[in-house]
């Protein structure tokens, strides 16, 4: 190096230092928030619009849109890794519906108790998603339900419970012409086949833990509805063993393409099979909360995205502002009528401007918001939620019966629970 | 002392991360539960693989895929070679063409197997209805024994001629004058090929069964598009249950201690082969 490439190179040093004190003066002055969230297409650009908003009525307050992956499972890995670093930033985040109750119990995000958010106006279930030992830690955002996808044309009325649903399709596919397959839903082995699968429990009256925790996924009732679910496929066979590789999409092209009586999905498939020039069935189905079975009640999965503050942020007050401000009934309708995501309170529901938005089926997205129940809200849900992937499809493939396949399955969720000290932390959260 | 640095720079890139992961595999070290720590468990990390049916599970999958695949990789290949071997117009192109399969990403062809074997109108299931070998379509992903096929015959398609190039390269070592003397002798083809071709080829087969064994053992790509490991865990091999456990729980001891077991396991296998074959590698033979 010669003499003047040095001076050069430490020159161009101290510009950098004196811009990087200049950043935190400013810092001093107002605050700057990072916000992280879904930040593509339509999406990214409803979520600009009213961060800009933001800034104009909160001057001393600047926010930047900090992009993270859009698939789950990446961005939940990327939080993880910030915050065991201890990152200030992003200041908020936006975590999936059974993230919520991990970032909690590892101390990541805060309680938001002292904000006195409007916990009321917000469907029961989203709150009951978000609470971890008494504190609710996120506000819901935006909400997704499964839902049951009818052909009104092969089966006008909706079933009354599963049974009947079971029979419906059954009369429907032998018709002259009827559709291949009478039920689809997700049965691969991934995250979507527990969503399946708490519907079916909920419809039978079971439930994966009780109050204090304590697995109870192996008790007659989920067994019923493992049997029901098995019956599907190998008894009544209104559901083609396909869906057992199935996810999502493979389950929307089936119906899509006039080759299912029922489906079961998120709120997400209404949209591109309204459009009669790709969808066969535009104009020809309805959908309402799944049916119960007997000893049980109609039960939806619950989905959706809530907003919680990091922990190590620098202005939590200032987040608060602006999670409160995204999560206002005006920008939930904004971003109803810009991407179709259904509110998280329930009073927008009857609001004109939503009804008036999208050709989606409102009222009947409410009864099974009503109905919804969220996974089991535990630190460990990730850990149980694949234990109980590969029992349930174990059972589903007929490599196991299913009680066999639920008692292993309860059998490794309390070793889990053991080993992640989860009744030590439940009794401590508890005092 | 001219060594040093050489040695130097392996120690730092190859001594420093394996004695790292050792070190954490001795930890109870779970990214998602900071309430537990990162406490010192000595061998508790082993000991729960040793108890873990689905690590020996995995273990018997990826022992089940390698042989079977190795297998007839072997033998194709070898086929492949003796047939390139011979002297004929357009040898080059041939031997070019073959290499296709090889050059395809991983991910990629996994895809492509995936779809001509996925639903029950996927093209494999037309050919075997057609043919009469199949009733009718059957769903190939929920069966351990059927999940297995598309996952071996896409590792065969791929890796047969990469296999093929490696023997090919050992043939062409061979002194033509040899072949030409036992023919003086009255030797046929498969004397020639048991006495003279094979027991030359033993550095080329040794070198292809060692890089195939332990990719054998790695294997990962191939079975998560295809398979994810599934139906349950029946086709899950070690590689993929690591991964699961570092990446996806996020659970660093016990994935690092996982890591430790399948480098154990690869540098034995790789110290057997040169064992058993009595070749030392880069040497003359024993």
């Amino acid at each position: 190096m010669t003499r003047e490439r040095v001076i050069a190179f430490f020159a161009a040093a101290t510009m950098l230092l004196l811009a990087a004190c200049d950043g935190g003066n400013a810092k001093k002055r107002g605050s700057t928030l990072k916000f992280s969230g879904s930040g593509l297409g339509a999406e990214g650009r409803v979520v600009s619009r009213q961060i800009e908003r933001f800034m104009r009525l909160n001057p001393d307050i600047r926010v930047e849109l900090q992009q993270t992956p859009d698939d789950a499972t990446q961005r939940h890995q990327l939080y993880v890794q910030w915050l065991n670093a201890r990152a200030g930033n992003p200041d908020i985040l936006q975590l999936d519906v059974v993230w919520t109750a991990e970032f909690a119990a590892a101390g990541w995000i805060l309680p938001l108790g002292r904000f006195k958010p409007p916990v009321a106006d917000f469907f029961p279930a989203t709150v009951e998603a978000n609470t971890w030992a008494g504190e609710l830690y996120a506000l819901p955002w935006f909400v997704d339900v499964g839902l049951l996808y009818r052909r009104t044309d092969l089966v006008p009325v909706e079933p009354s419970n599963l049974d009947e649903l079971v029979k419906q399709a059954r009369a429907a596919m032998s018709r002259p012409g009827g559709p291949r397959y009478g039920f689809v839903w997700q049965g691969a082995r991934y995250e979507g086949l527990i969503t399946t699968f708490v519907e079916y429990l909920g419809a039978f009256g079971g439930r994966i833990l009780d109050e204090r925790g304590e697995v109870v996924v192996n008790r007659p009732e989920a067994v019923r509805a493992v049997t029901f679910m098995r019956d599907e496929l190998y008894g009544s066979r209104i559901a083609p063993l396909d869906v057992l590789t199935w996810h999502e999409e493979e389950a929307r092209f089936a119906f899509q393409n006039g080759n299912a009586v029922f489906m079961r999905n998120w709120p997400y498939a209404v949209e591109p099979m309204s459009d009669s020039a790709s969808s066969r069935v535009a104009g020809k189905y309805a959908v309402s909360p799944m049916p119960a079975a007997q000893g049980g009640r109609s039960t939806a999965a619950l989905g959706g995205a809530q907003l919680a503050i990091n922990r190590y942020s620098e202005s939590p007050a200032a987040a608060y502002r602006l999670i409160a401000f995204i999560t206002a009934p005006e920008q939930m309708i904004e971003r109803a009528q810009a991407v179709g995501q259904y509110p998280t309170r329930s009073a927008l529901y009857d609001d004109p401007r939503l009804r008036a938005a999208r050709s989606i089926p409102w009222d009947q997205a409410k009864r099974a918001i009503e109905s919804a129940t969220p996974r089991p809200v535990t630190p460990i849900y990730n850990e149980m939620s694949e234990i109980l992937q590969i029992e349930l499809h174990r059972a589903l493939v007929r490599q196991a019966e299913p009680q066999e396949a639920l008692n292993s399955a309860a059998k490794r969720i309390d070793a889990l629970i053991e080993r992640t000290g989860m009744r030590r932390l439940a009794r401590e959260a508890g005092k | 002392m001219l060594v040093t640095p050489a040695l130097a720079v392996i120690a730092l890139i190859a001594i420093f991360p394996l004695g790292w992961t050792v070190w954490e595999s001795l930890h109870m070290h779970e990214l998602r539960m900071p309430w537990l720590g990162k406490p010192f468990i000595g061998l508790d990390n082993y000991a729960e693989i040793a108890g873990d049916p689905r690590f020996w599970a995995a273990l018997g999958h990826t022992a089940f895929f390698t042989v079977v695949s190795i297998a007839l990789e072997f033998l194709l290949g070898l086929f492949l070679a003796l047939a390139m071997n011979r002297v004929f117009r357009g040898r080059g192109f041939v031997r070019a063409a073959v290499l296709v399969p090889w050059a395809i990403p991983t991910v990629v062809a996994a895809l492509l197997w995936r779809f001509m074997f996925e639903s029950q109108g996927g093209i494999a299931n037309a050919l075997l209805v057609d043919v009469g070998i199949l009733d009718q379509p059957i769903v190939w992903f929920i069966k351990t024994t059927t999940a297995w096929v598309p996952v071996i015959l896409a590792d065969v398609w791929k890796t047969t001629p990469f296999v093929a190039l490696l023997l090919l390269a050992g043939l062409q070592n061979i002194d033509l004058t040899l072949y030409e003397a036992a023919a003086v002798d009255g030797a046929n083809g498969w004397w020639q090929l048991r006495h003279i071709t094979l027991p030359l080829l033993k550095p080329a087969i040794l070198v292809t069964l060692i890089f195939r064994t332990l990719d054998g053992f790695r294997v990962f790509d191939l079975i998560y598009v295809l398979t994810g490991g599934g139906p349950g865990t029946s086709t899950e091999p070690v590689a993929l249950y690591t991964f699961n456990a570092l990446l996806q729980n996020l659970r660093f001891g016990y994935g690092s201690a996982l890591s430790v077991v399948i480098f154990a396991i690869t540098f034995g296998l790789a110290l057997l082969y040169m064992k058993g074959l009595g070749v030392r590698l880069g040497g003359e033979q024993r």
